[in-house]
């Protein structure tokens, strides 16, 4: 299977790690042979139709330098459009940065792989928050799939199991905590009695939160996942405009200690019923299947049939959201063998 | 004798070649021949009308511009050198003029609309045989010739739709051949017809494809049931191998048919199978000649009977640039149907099969490629077969070749195939796949690359190719 992966960061470098390093097992248990036939960053890109190899581009990438630097398969300056447009291949892997503005440049990505009928693996929240219900049916209409697993829960299947293990059940509603990061900020400030701006740089230096956690702390993040799981388990076409958002920002540590005094804690909660879909703090009973703390996500469905099902589980690093990447893949395999 | 001739663009590249031409056509009547002519565009152009479309559909109008005037100054300078009548040149520059700007229009639209359909792609690919074709024309009249030129579609042709490679309705285009060009030479005009295109039922342009103008040349033929038809090209006709690999090939003066036409697959000839067609059916004799060496007797292509079929072999062809593709498992063995699988999927994604082996344990399927088509069709195969109990493995190898030996008289001949093995062998060379085609007009078989060219030679020698009758 030819893939092009656009995007050569903390996700998509152990992504095509695990490729190699897997070989056998992934022809030997799932008839998967994948071939990398091109890597773009903000560089350039790096073409082989015959598939990459990757010890010496990792080597380079290490040092700072792009992918395209390298002297016979690089190409200086191409875009990831023109690597769309040029190179075949089955698979696209989408894992450039977030932009929650517009989308981009993951969105244009997306969009034309769709249209020229590849398979598509995105890790690229934003373009799915502003977009998720057009690209679905972008990759319907052109009759490819369009996976995320790494978008929402990284290494716990939160969309799996709604989608695959729940066949013929109904999710009613989704409520749940689906940030890491702002979890082990209020946690920090629950237990250590913390003001947010120490809690956050706590986070910072664990390499928990991003040096811009601007996404994370508005509750932006958690909106994107929302969107995500709306869209994929109850068919709701919802974007990101749909969805009440309010971050933690305003969270202070009075309120939290109130809180822990009436055997509660203040969680940033997802939520999304029949009518609003909503990202806000929310006070919980500290017995509550969703009172998680460190950096944990937990998010419980109610079903018609099953009634609630909480999962919990930990949010994403680059290589839980690389394995997501590659349970996207062995699934796209098994669609087109059908 | 009633003969269409067919001239290659090389023949007809500058003005000594077509003073050429137009001895051949004096000669011919003077010995009382009624000629058609069938011409191709001059070398080069038809290239560089693809690349003006490539360049239109993205919008680089300059570029179209350039190659538009290229065009126009090519074709001025070459009526100016052969035309040799003043009034005659004068209106052949202004019919080129016209035809220019006519392709000017129809380029610049696609430019606008930066898509080209295979109809309108067509219809800008036949401009380059109608420039070359009212040339010709002119050259003919100013040396007091009475001669008219028409496209293909005027002549007659008839085709499907099916643009860029379409097929003659050959019964409407024998009517109307045979009363349009009938006309012209009961009038004593000599026809000059545009190859390579021709008109749908509603006169719409399409092309032949591939040899488009030899396959012109035959369908008219047919049409007039002419005596023989004369392709003059560039070499001195079929070989018994290419010259390139074996230096001691020779000339072949007969050949059947079918022969010419295995060998055309085997990618060692100047005729596409299909313009064979319509002349192996009326068994009008092709002639293949050198334009360059008209002292050459060339090949003569015709029914088989009329063959000498000489010792089994006739010729030893190669392909080049092919891969050997493997499917194996053990779990293929007794299950019934993966080889219809593989070649279904191949089929469905236009993979082209050269040949086909299947061991008789049924473990494996192996069968060549096209070298340019190989990573595609082992990942397509991967995808669709990896993964279940039966297909294990699929493994390309892009350093063999096919070698072929041609010949009608191997039919119902025991022991060529032994000699065909022995002899390769001998050279020290392993054969890696085998193949006879039900025809029994040729065995191929696989070998690496770097023993292909010995594989060659040493067939050439068995078969004493170097040896046959040379006149
Ligand atoms: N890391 C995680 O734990 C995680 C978890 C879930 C989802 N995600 C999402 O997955 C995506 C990738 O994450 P990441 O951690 O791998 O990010 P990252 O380390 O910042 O890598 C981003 C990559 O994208 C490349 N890039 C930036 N702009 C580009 C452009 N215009 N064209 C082509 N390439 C471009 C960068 O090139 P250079 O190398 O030249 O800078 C870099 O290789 C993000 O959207 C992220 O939100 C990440």
């Amino acid at each position: 299977m030819r893939i092009i992966v656009l995007g050569f960061g903390n996700v998509a470098q152990p992504f095509v790690k695990i490729l190699c390093e897997r070989e056998k097992e992934l022809s030997g248990n799932f008839g998967l042979k994948p071939r990398v036939v091109a890597v773009v960053d903000r560089g350039g890109a790096i073409v082989s139709s015959s598939g990459l190899n990757f010890t010496r581009i990792l080597e380079a990438k290490k040092l700072g330098k792009s992918v395209a630097a390298d002297t016979k398969l690089g190409r200086p300056r191409t875009t990831g459009m023109e690597i769309i447009e040029e190179v075949e291949a089955d698979v696209v892997v989408e894992a450039t940065p977030t932009n929650i503005v517009d989308g981009e440049p993951g969105l244009s990505f997306i969009k034309a792989a769709l249209k020229k009928k590849r398979n598509v693996i995105a890790t690229n929240k934003g373009p799915l928050a502003i977009a998720l219900p057009s690209l679905m049916e972008l990759a319907r209409y052109n009759g490819v799939c369009l996976r995320f697993s790494g978008t929402v829960g990284g290494g716990t299947p939160l969309l799996d199991l709604g989608k695959k293990c729940l066949l013929g059940d109904k999710i009613q509603s989704i409520k749940g905590i689906l940030n890491g990061t702002t979890n082990y900020i209020l946690a920090r400030m629950t237990e250590a009695r913390v003001q947010m701006d120490d809690a956050l740089k706590e986070a910072q230096a664990a390499g928990y939160a991003e040096a811009d956690p601007t996404y994370d702390v508005k509750g932006i993040d958690s909106a994107c996942k929302l969107v995500i799981l709306a869209n994929w388990l109850m068919d709701r076409r919802i974007t990101i405009k749909d969805v009440n958002i309010s971050g933690i920002t305003e969270v202070t540590l009075n309120e939290i200690v109130k809180a822990e005094e009436e055997k509660a804690a203040i969680k940033l909660i997802a939520s999304i019923n029949g009518g609003e879909a909503s990202v806000s703090p929310r006070l919980l009973p500290k017995n509550h299947p969703l009172c998680v703390g460190g950096t944990l996500n937990a998010v419980t469905f109610t079903t018609e049939f099953a009634g609630e099902i909480t999962l919990v589980g930990h949010g994403a690093g680059g290589v839980q959201t690389a394995g997501a990447v590659l349970r996207d893949l062995i699934d796209i395999k098994r669609e087109l063998s059908l | 004798m009633k003969i269409v001739m067919k001239f290659g663009g090389t023949s007809i590249a500058d003005g000594k070649r077509i003073e050429q031409v137009i001895d051949i056509v004096h000669e011919n009547i003077r010995g009382k021949n009624k000629v058609i002519l069938v011409i191709s565009a001059l070398a080069g152009v038809t290239d560089n009308i693809i690349t003006a479309i490539g360049k239109a559909l993205s919008g680089d109008q300059e570029a179209i511009t350039r190659i538009i005037e290229k065009l126009k100054l090519d074709h001025h300078r070459l009526a100016k050198e052969v035309v040799k009548d003043e009034v005659v040149l004068d209106a052949v520059l202004l019919e080129l003029n016209e035809l220019v700007e006519e392709f000017k229009r129809v380029i610049f639209s696609v430019s606008y609309l930066r898509e080209v359909t295979p109809r309108s792609r067509d219809n800008l690919l036949s401009f380059g045989e109608k420039l070359s074709a009212s040339i010709i024309c002119a050259a003919l009249k100013a040396d007091a010739l009475k001669v008219k030129w028409l496209s293909g579609g005027e002549a007659g042709i008839v085709t499907d739709d099916h643009f860029g490679a379409a097929r003659p309705l050959m019964n409407i285009t024998n009517q109307q051949v045979k009363e349009r060009i009938g006309n012209l030479l009961d009038e004593g005009i000599i026809p000059v017809v545009t190859g390579f295109i021709a008109y749908t039922q509603n006169d719409v342009t399409t092309t032949l494809g591939r040899s488009g103008s030899d396959y012109s040349a035959t369908i008219l033929g047919a049409a007039l049931d002419v005596n023989e038809v004369w392709i003059w090209k560039d070499v001195d006709g079929l070989m018994t191998a290419d010259p390139k690999i074996e230096p001691l090939a020779q000339t072949i003066q007969r050949i059947s048919y079918s022969e010419a036409m295995e060998m055309a697959y085997f990618g060692a000839t100047v005729m596409h199978p299909k313009a064979l067609e319509p002349v192996a059916e009326k068994n009008i004799p092709v002639r293949v000649k050198n334009a360059f060496n008209l002292k050459k007797p060339g090949t003569l292509v015709m029914e088989e009977k009329l063959v000498k079929l000489g010792d089994a072999v006739k010729s030893v062809a190669m392909i080049k640039d092919v891969a050997l593709i493997t499917v194996s498992g053990a779990g293929m063995v007794g299950t019934p149907g993966v080889a219809a699988r593989v070649f279904s999927i191949l089929s469905e994604n236009h993979v082209n099969i050269l040949m086909i082996s299947q061991g008789s344990s049924e473990a494996n399927i192996s069968f060549i490629v096209s070298r340019e088509s190989s990573d595609r069709t082992v990942n397509t195969l991967e995808i669709a077969l990896l993964g279940g109990d039966t297909v294990k493995d699929i493994i390309s190898e892009n350093d063999v070749c096919v070698v072929a030996a041609v010949g009608a008289g191997m039919k119902g001949i025991p022991g060529v195939a032994a000699r065909v093995f022995k002899a390769v062998a001998d050279v020290g060379v392993n054969v890696r796949m085998i193949a006879q085609g039900s025809s029994e007009l040729n065995i191929s078989f696989v070998v690496q690359e770097e023993d292909s060219v010995k594989a060659v030679r040493a067939l050439h020698r068995e078969f004493r190719l170097d040896k046959s009758e040379i006149t």
